[in-house]
């Protein structure tokens, strides 16, 4: 892999099992194989570092699997994928709390969770207080807070992680009017600061303000790839249909 | 690679505490909980039990502790970490991280319970003058079976469990007849010499009959029963890191 590449897919295929009913051994014997559809099917694609990607598409062209395939979370059925560099989605901010543990005990296991080491957690600690507004909650159990705390709290930890490569899904929207604006700020600083960032959204102002490259999706396939305003050119057009 | 190591334990470290504290929140005894249930365990077994065992085991009470110790650290660990894939899904979909993680977790929390609860135990054995004389071997050696064992049935029970979730309805089951199945509560010498082959495909024989000989003057188990369940355990544990392994990385798809 190239040096100046961040992410890249080759030949990566997903293959979901469609399960109707809840997966039994039974099923399983009786059946013996399951049914299966494709959600990505020979994806190619290279993004460089300091990128700002938009992935578009309609819905269930495939482009929250290939954000899970990019994060790790997920593995592709064929095809090799490699990433250079930490990476962080702002995917379900609020999974991993504790409803029982306080705001700081809760932000020690979340950054552990999204690959932080303690001491890095150590260091950043007040900022990422700070950031999120908890003020004097942060020492009590997390079942005590707001959901827009909890929403922020989740925010900045992910935020703080300064992850090499970031990715984004669908709309973020973050709390009250106030903190949207300033996670808004926040992610607009992630596309300046030259880190890499792949973005899926159906907001096409969004992408266009924000992205330099685009990738369409359409049924698991690549349908086309260029600059921002060529592909959400031609997109526009088809969605218009 | 050493800093990925690092951070594993780290994280491990991290959610095994988070277990702890989160399970004795909000209660009155905490901690004590973990030698008073045993405990009441033992009285009341103990007591009806001797009303039915013909030839009495020496230091019945003493026998039955450490096996009911031993019994309730495996028995809690696969009833919780079977699930856990399925309950901690949004963990899963959230980040990438060792999934083992969260069953060992689970194990590791339980451990330390354990581990207290025989501290207190072996200081009241040393009042009683029963311990047998190679007894520190023989608990090191019990216990690193036991954690083995347990971590290569979590493992397994808890990645085949998010694809069939049967599986955790076989565990429950499976514990019931395996507490039967595993000599705490009587002794190995009851059973006729026929039948002497199914305790020894059971793993926690040996495990908790060198834990009744280091505390309760019980005798040690036979040289076959420990080879062939140490084999066994050493064999369920690889094939529990191998599915492990194997289906951790499709887990999401299946939540």
């Amino acid at each position: 892999m190239d040096k100046d590449i961040a992410v890249s897919l080759t030949k990566v295929t997903k293959n979901y099992t469609i399960h109707h009913e809840k997966p039994t051994l039974v099923e399983h014997i009786i059946v013996g194989r399951y049914e299966s559809f494709f959600a990505l099917k020979d994806i190619n694609l290279k993004i460089k570092k300091g990128e700002n990607v938009g992935i578009i598409g309609p819905n269930g062209s495939g482009k929250t699997t290939l954000l899970k395939i990019i994060a790790g979370i997920t593995s592709p059925t064929q095809g090799k994928v490699e990433c250079r560099g930490s990476v962080v989605s702002l995917i379900d901010l609020e999974a991993g709390f504790h409803p029982e543990l306080t705001g700081e005990q809760n932000i020690y296991l979340n950054g552990l969770l999204i690959g932080l080491r303690k001491k890095e957690i150590a260091k950043r600690i007040k900022k990422i207080i700070r950031f999120a507004e908890i003020g004097s909650f942060i020492d009590t159990p997390l079942y005590t807070y707001s959901a827009g705390m909890k929403l922020r709290l989740g925010f900045s930890v992910a935020v703080h992680a300064d992850p090499e490569i970031l990715l984004l899904d669908e709309n973020l929207s973050v709390g009250d009017r106030e903190f949207r604006e300033k996670s808004f700020n926040k992610i607009h600083e992630f596309f300046k600061s030259g880190k890499t960032i792949v973005m899926a959204s159906h907001y096409l102002e969004i992408i266009k303000k924000m992205c330099s490259k685009v990738y369409w999706l359409e049924k698991g396939r690549i349908k086309a790839y260029g600059e921002v305003e060529d592909v959400l050119r031609s997109y526009q057009k088809v969605s218009k249909k | 690679m050493k800093s990925d190591t690092r951070h594993f334990f780290e994280l491990l470290f991290g959610m095994t505490e988070k277990e702890l504290r989160a399970r004795y929140k909000h209660t009155f005894f905490g901690f004590l909980w973990i030698i008073v249930n045993p405990l009441l365990q033992m009285f009341v077994i103990g007591f009806i039990f001797r009303l039915f065992i013909k030839e009495p085991i020496r230091n019945y009470y003493l026998y039955l502790f450490p096996g009911l110790l031993i019994w309730n650290f495996f028995s809690l660990t696969l009833t919780k970490a079977t699930p856990s894939i399925v309950t901690e899904r949004a963990l899963i979909k959230k980040a990438k991280f060792q999934r083992s993680i969260i069953p060992l977790s689970i194990l590791l929390s339980n451990f330390v319970h354990l581990f207290l609860a025989f501290l207190l135990l072996f200081i009241s054995v040393i009042y009683m003058g029963t311990l047998s004389q190679y007894w520190f071997l023989q608990i090191i050696l019990s216990l690193t079976l036991l954690f083995v064992f347990t971590v290569g049935m979590s493992l397994l029970t808890t990645s085949l469990n998010v694809r069939y979730r049967d599986v955790n309805f076989f565990v429950q089951a499976a514990l019931i007849l395996w507490f039967y199945a595993t000599p705490i509560v009587y002794s190995i010498a009851i059973i006729p010499r026929k039948l002497i082959w199914l305790w020894r495909i059971n793993p926690l024989t040996s495990i908790v009959q060198l834990l009744q000989s280091a505390f309760a003057e019980a005798p040690l188990p036979g040289k076959a029963m420990l080879l062939i369940n140490s084999a066994l355990i050493i064999l369920v544990t690889c094939l529990g890191i191998y599915f492990f392994n194997k289906e951790s990385k499709y887990f999401d798809d299946w939540l």
